[in-house]
Order: C-alpha cells, then structure tokens, then sequence
C-alpha cells in the first residue's frame, strides 16, 4: 500500500514533482499516467527511496520512505526505466544477485528463482548471458529480479517501452497476476491505451501535478468522454494555469 | 551472506568474465617482468659481452711501423692490412668503422726522437659499437707511446716514475646487487603501476560503469548498506589490484635469473621471501589504490570519462617516485608518509638486501591505510547522496 502526500522535489531551477498527492491499495493497478517529462519518473524515484524529496512525506505499508529507507528496501521490487541488467551476468545470476543482497539463502532463493523462470516463461535463456537479449527477455528477467523476495509492492516505470505486441500483451497477463495475488502495483505510463486495458485507478501527473486520481470510471463521467484518450487530453489540457506557469520555468 | 561478500562475489564474477578487464588487470603484471628481463638482458650483453670481442682495425701504411702493428697484433684487435687512397671518406662512407693512418715519414721521426703522428679516422657521430672501438684504439695506441717515452727516459738515465707523480687506485665499495640495482632503479615505479592498473577497470566497471548501464539505481534500491556495498565494490578492485601484484612478482622471479647479471659481476635474486615480503608492504597501498580509484571513477558519468581521469590518476603516484629518483632520496620519515613513495622505498630496500626498518614500515602501513580509510569513507559518503544517480 502506498501513500504519498504533498511531495516536492526539484533539480536546480527545475520543479520536477510540485504538491503531488495519492494513494496506491493492495490488490489493485494504479497508473501513474502523464506526458514526457511530467514527473513520473521522480515520484516513482522517491518511492524506491533512490532520491529523496524537498518537501513532504510518502509510506509504504506504513514506512516512511525517507526515514525508514531499509524497511522500503524491503517490501518493495522496482523495474527501472532501464532495465540496468549486468550483461555478462546468466540471468538466473542476475535474479540470484538481488535475491541474495534480501539475504535469500541459497536453496530457498533456487527454488524462488525456478518458480519465477517458470511463470515469467524464462526457460529457453534463463541460464545464457544477458549480453544479446532482446528488449522482451531484458524486462523478464528486471521483472523477475523485481519480484524475488516477494514483495508486497511492485513499482513499474514503463514497463512496456520498447516492447512488441506479444511482448506486451504477456507482460500486461504478469502484470494481472501480481494484482491476482494481492500485491499492489503502481506503474507509469503515458500511454492511455495501456492504462485503460489494464489500471483499476489512475492518476494522472502534468507539470509535476496531479491532475486526477480515481477509477477509470470516474475518469470518463467526469470528463464526458467515453475516448480514455480525449479524456486523458480534457484533463491536462483543462490546467492552463499549470501550462502558463511552466512555459514560464527558464 | 552479508551484503558485502554479495557485492564482492559478483563483482569479481562480473569482472573476471570481462576480456577488457582481465587483459588490463594483468597484461602489464605478466609482460612486464619479461620485457624488463629482455630489455636488461639486452643492455649487459651489447655493452658487456662485445668488450670481449676483438673489433676491426683498417691499418694504411703498415709497412711503415712494423712494431706498433705487432704491438697491435698482440691486443685484442683484428688489424687488416689495406692500402687506401683515400682513407678518410671510406670512414664517412661507412666501409670502415675505424682506420689507423701510418705516415712514410713515420720510422724517421721516431729515429730521430720527434714525435710521430698517426691518424686515428673514425665517426663519432656513430652510435655504440665504433664509438667505444674508438676509445679502445686510443687507449692501446696511448699506452703504446708510453711504453716508448718510458724507454726514451731510460736511455737517457732518467727515472721514468718522474713522469707519473701520481697513481689512482679505484676501489668501488658498491656491492653486486646493489650494482644491479641501479639498472632495477624502474622496478619501484613499475610496481606502482602494476598496483594501479590491477584494480583500474574493475573500479570503472563497479561505478561509472554501473551508472551507464542503468543498474545502479535498482541497485541502490536494494536492503544493503551504502557501506557494504562500496568496500564491496572496493575489496573487488583491491583483489584484483592483489592478484596483479602476484602475477607481476612470479613473472619476475621468473624472468629476473634468465638476465645474464653475473656477465658483469653482479648478483641478484629475488626469492620468494622477498616476493612475499614486498607483496606484505604493498598491502596498504593496494587498499589506497582501490579506494583511490573508486573515488574518483564516482564522479564520472560514463566509462570513457572514468578512464580519463583515472588515467591521469594512476601518473599521480608515479610523479613523486620518478622525482625521488632524480633527487635520489634516503629514506626517512616524512618519506614514509606518502603512499607510493614509502612503499617503493621500503621495497627497494628489501631488494638491495638490507634489513628491513621496522619503524618506517609501520609508519608507512599506518599513514596509507589511514588515507585508505578517509578515501573509503569519501566514496561511501559519495554513494549516500542521491546525486550519484544524477
């Protein structure tokens, strides 16, 4: 379960997340969902406790980010923008180093990592190099990483990009079963589409805001529009006070 | 397994799978020694060995002093009889190296008592061998027209020793190895490299590295102590700085005996006493190296910024040895303050063969480790800040 509540976070004259506010329960989908450059990626960045904000506070089933950083550690599995694997490494070798910095013993953490290679389909390259994956098999195996000491919260920061379409459909089918086991996942996108065939709750970030935070549904009444796109657009273009301010930002 | 063995097992898994990483831990360690061996072989046995070796001497107009060619004969010269027209443009146009012109005037002079010139052609502007043909023709020439005037004195009843009021008697109290030693003067600087370069590519992959491939940041999101995680980085790039030392130290037991020393009356042998005694005062300053290292490939973003500034790094500690060198320093206590400096002073001292000082060597282990340990602790403090992801 995730709370945040009114984070702040700027590089140098850069405001990149300003008063952003939400929730994320267990056993649901939540979409962090905005434009290039809105501050997705930072909030999610605070939340795996890699970055700290300016201002304000966020928990992860109760745990302050910032002050209980380790405990974070613990009860959460991050797939990064990039998937940041080490290439020379097998990939079993690359779940296995993560599980082991858990403090994973040996025949617990093999009998983990036969269970995720099985659900994640990884058995034809589970145990070759990672030099020469392809984009699908590279995110596998970050997922599979993620996912190794079972934790309660899953953080996805585009987790598709790149992806063809098989790939995505049999990610969007892991990404179920991690809400199918109760587990509460928060990924970024700004893709709507995506967000729409997969996200129970969205909220939606412009300009380091939030623009909206509630179920799709709501979404839709709100703005009028059955098109998630139009509505998506509707919200962000319905802030011109956030759009004036930023062209304003040297 | 605590987190820091974690990190310290993969990154030396990591690494020793790397092609790059292995060639320049432990390229210079291994090829090192040998082309010093071959390089060192190569001096004593074109400076020594052709001493012994009689060179060739153009002799024009032998027939005009048969008993300085006999005189000659009995040296250790190969004369060659030649008539030439003109001698000196067969020296310039290299046919000859060195040519020994003997005047139709010469039996005269020397009858009479005048001095008798002979003309010693040579190009001194010719590298090695002719050059010292050269000296060596002068000298048996010189002692030749001493051998004469003495007996000139002694005809005319004078003691010849009135000519020589002073006798030099040279003694070199240098011993054998420390002779040797003065040809091993690289050795020390060479070491400090080794040291460096051992742990050179490991530090780059652990940290700028990390960075540019994007693994960093889960990384970091990880349960492990920013401490754990940089001295296990840290040991890595020390192990395999370790590992260089040793390969370059075997290669040098090796290779050092096959040096043809004792050509030149000199003795040196580095037994695996001393391999494991120098390897025992490098300790701190492997320690240093890798922290050193590590430091400073934080703060670049990519591998091939890392690999320009740690290569001005690695000259850094090289500076003060190539200048105590120069300067040629005793070794003394502020000397053992300085990484690098005191270890190379200390190991040269082990190689000489002299006792080991006790003080310096815990002075110098105290002193780097201590920087070791401040350098340690910048690079954990640089990993808390969340600016190394930025």
């Amino acid at each position: 379960m995730i709370r945040v509540e009114q984070l702040h976070k700027s590089f140098g004259a850069v405001q990149a997340v300003q008063d952003v506010s939400f929730g994320a329960a267990d056993g649901r989908i939540t979409a962090l969902l905005g434009p290039n450059g809105a501050g997705k990626s930072t909030t999610l960045r605070i939340l795996a406790t890699v970055l700290r904000a300016d201002r304000g506070q966020a928990w992860i089933d109760g745990h302050d980010v910032a002050r209980d950083a380790v405990a974070v550690r613990r009860r959460i599995g991050v797939l990064p923008h990039a998937a940041g694997l080490y290439d020379r490494l097998t990939a079993r070798e690359n779940i296995a180093y993560y599980g082991e910095l858990h403090g994973l013993k040996r025949a617990p953490l093999a009998a983990r990592i036969d269970a995720l290679v099985e659900r994640l389909e990884m058995g034809e390259f589970a145990h070759r190099r990672v030099a020469g994956f392809s984009q699908g098999q590279r995110i596998k195996v970050a997922l599979a990483r993620a996912l190794v000491h079972d934790p309660r919260t899953v953080l996805l920061d585009e987790p598709t990009n790149g992806l063809d379409v098989m790939a995505t459909r049999a990610l969007r089918e892991i990404i179920r079963g991690l809400r199918a086991e109760g587990r509460c996942v928060l990924f970024s996108s700004h893709v709507m589409q995506e967000v729409a065939s997969l996200c129970d709750d969205v909220v939606i970030i412009g300009h380091g805001r939030v623009l909206f935070d509630g179920h799709l549904e709501a979404l839709r009444a709100r703005t009028g529009e059955t098109d998630l796109e139009e509505a998506f657009i509707r919200v962000i273009d319905a802030h011109p006070e956030a759009e004036r301010r930023a062209g304003e930002r040297p | 397994m605590s987190g820091f063995l974690v990190v310290l097992a993969k990154e030396c898994r990591d690494n020793i799978r790397d092609r790059r990483t292995i060639i320049s831990s432990f390229s210079l360690a291994i090829l090192g020694p040998a082309a010093f061996a071959g390089l060192m072989a190569l001096v004593l046995t074109t400076t020594v060995g052709e001493s012994r070796e009689p060179f060739e001497l153009v002799v024009v107009g032998a027939g005009n002093a048969p008993n300085l060619v006999r005189y000659l004969g009995q040296q250790n010269v190969t004369l060659s009889e030649r008539e030439l027209a003109e001698p000196r443009e067969a020296v310039e146009n290299g046919i000859y190296d060195l040519v020994l012109v003997i005047g139709a005037d010469y039996g005269e002079r020397l009858l009479a008592g005048e001095v008798a010139p002979v003309e010693l052609i040579y190009d001194s502007s010719a590298l090695g061998k002719s050059r010292r043909n050269q000296l060596l023709a002068r000298q048996m020439l010189a002692a030749y027209g001493q051998q004469l005037g003495l007996l000139r004195l002694q005809l005319r009843g004078v003691d010849p020793r009135i000519t020589a009021p002073l006798y030099v008697e040279e003694v070199d109290v240098a011993s054998p190895a420390a002779r040797a030693l003065s040809v091993l003067a690289t050795l020390p600087y060479l070491l400090v490299l080794v040291i460096f370069m051992g742990g050179f590519y490991l530090a780059i992959d652990a940290t700028a590295g990390e960075r540019e491939h994007g693994s960093l940041e889960p990384l970091l999101s990880q349960p492990i102590a920013r401490a754990q995680l940089v001295l296990g980085k840290l040991v890595a790039a020390s192990l395999f700085s370790a590992a260089s030392l040793g390969l370059f130290l075997l290669s040098l037991a090796i290779s050092v005996p096959l040096v043809p020393l004792e050509q030149i009356g000199m003795s040196l042998s580095i037994s695996a006493l001393t391999c494991l005694q120098i390897f025992g005062v490098a300790v701190p300053l492997i320690l240093f190296g890798a922290a050193l290292l590590t430091v400073v490939a934080s703060f670049a973003k990519s591998y091939k910024e890392a690999q320009t500034y740690l290569t001005v790094v690695i000259l850094v500690p090289t500076v003060p040895l190539i200048i105590t060198q120069l300067l040629n320093l005793e070794a003394s206590t502020p000397l053992m303050l300085v990484p690098s400096l005191s270890q190379a002073s200390l190991i040269t001292a082990l190689i000489k063969g002299e006792d080991l000082d006790w003080g310096h060597l815990a002075l110098s282990y105290l002193s780097t480790s201590t920087l070791a340990a401040v350098l340690a602790w910048v690079a954990i403090r640089l990993y808390r800040r969340e600016r190394i992801l930025i």
